[in-house]
């Protein structure tokens, strides 16, 4: 992480300096906005969810280990997993996806996901474990990979792909964690 | 391919760390979510776990565009971490050019926004929660509020080549490492709960290498309020 002017950011976030914040927030907010409204696809609870989020982040950037990986994945983190305890905690059918937070135009969420998949490759070629990373996805069955991404990138869960791939639960279950497993082991290679 | 193993059938390794990368994923429902949440705050092992899930998605992350910002928001989270006026110490300097700079932005509105806002964001006073932990010569007093842990020690620092290190325990017995602890006040950012037994132990200087404990327990004590 020589050269990461989001992790020294946060770095200097977490000897509370206000200034560093602030340029942190004007560098990020965008980012997080995007990962915020692709999970609960609703402006208001993004704007609620962005003020709680920075929040966590000035209290908790000394948490922030640099050896562990690039600041703004860090960043995103924090907001999916924030993001993905409102989804869930949703009382409509148990924190299912909204269909709001579908793609406008109406098209298959998955497929698009396999179009911005693309757009990672491009993006991060150039890093040698990017390429191998995305290699190990490309080993994966289509539709397995598709789960991984479509669960990660848009916040589904188990009962969301159950129902999109028409799989019993448990079945749904089994096979996203055979992909795991099988991602496990080609990126660890 | 197609059969079905229940996931108490996976073995105990791998189903903590499918549970991990489910959790990263993000596709359990919210009791299970809840679950492994709770396990991550005070099970270090486990948030090892998901720590290299995350890792290993976040070429995902790429995939991520970016979206439209509120101007209002900024703003709400400067008053919300900063309602009081008085500059915080350590930070003379940052506070006032802000806070300027968005005055200027914003002007009297903003002015009046701060004022709604500070008045509904202002934290409830809420007691502390703290442990006091005695030695024979050496104790640390502990008190957490939002999302800080301080620790003030008093008695000798820890002999040449060591460290004290500070531990949480909670109710599944795992110790969670809340780092060390140097000098006679640390302010450590984390998340507890009544209830959780804070403990120090003596470790080689920089801390226990594995991320549990390896040295003598010097005391421990639990949360509880004031």
């Amino acid at each position: 992480m020589t050269d990461d002017p989001i992790g020294r950011l946060l770095q200097a976030t977490a000897t509370h300096d206000r200034d560093a914040f602030r340029h942190l927030y004007a560098e990020t907010s965008p980012k997080l906005s995007g990962v915020l409204h692709r999970i609960l696809g609703n402006r208001t609870e993004v704007d609620d969810a962005m003020q709680e989020i920075y929040v966590r982040v000035w209290q908790r950037a000394a948490q922030y280990r640099p050896e562990r990986g690039a600041g703004l994945s860090w960043l995103i983190a924090v907001a999916r997993n924030h993001a993905l305890d409102r989804l869930r905690a949703r009382p409509e059918r148990q924190g299912l996806r909204q269909e709001v937070a579908r793609d406008a135009d109406g098209q298959d969420p998955l497929d698009r996901v396999a179009d911005s998949a693309a757009g990672v490759e491009d993006r991060l070629v150039a890093r040698g474990e990017a390429r191998r990373v995305m290699d190990c996805f490309d080993e994966l069955e289509n539709d397995r990979a598709a789960a991984v991404r479509g669960a990660y990138i848009e916040g589904m869960s188990y009962l969301d792909l159950s129902e999109r791939h028409g799989v019993p639960l448990n079945t749904m279950r089994t096979w996203l964690r055979r992909g795991l497993i099988r991602l496990r082991e080609c990126m660890d290679r | 391919m197609s059969e079905t193993i229940h996931p108490d059938d996976w073995p105990q390794d791998d189903r903590d760390d499918m549970l991990a990368a489910e959790y990263v994923l993000g596709v359990l429902p919210g009791d299970e979510r809840q679950a492994a949440k709770d396990r991550a705050e005070l099970d270090g092992a486990f948030a090892e776990r998901i720590a290299a899930w995350e890792g290993r998605l976040a070429i995902l992350n790429a995939a991520y565009k970016d979206g439209p910002v509120s101007p209002e928001t900024y703003p709400r989270i400067e008053a919300d971490l900063f309602p009081n006026p008085v500059p915080e110490p350590g930070s003379p300097a940052a506070a006032p050019s802000a806070r300027s700079i968005w005055r200027l932005w914003f002007g009297g509105a903003l002015t009046a926004a701060l004022v709604a806002l500070v008045v509904t964001f202002w934290p409830a006073v809420q007691p502390p929660l703290v442990a006091h932990l005695q030695g024979d010569a050496l104790a640390f007093d502990a008190s957490f509020r939002a999302g800080i842990l301080e620790v003030a020690q008093s008695g000798p620092e820890a002999e040449v080549g060591h460290d004290y290190e500070l531990w949480a325990i909670g109710s599944d017995g795992v110790p969670r490492s809340l780092g060390l602890l140097r000098g006679d006040r640390v302010e450590i950012p984390t998340e507890l709960d009544e209830g959780i037994t804070l403990a120090v132990s003596l470790e080689p200087e920089g801390g226990a290498p594995d991320g549990a404990p390896t040295g003598p327990v010097l005391m421990a004590g639990p949360l509880a309020y004031d």
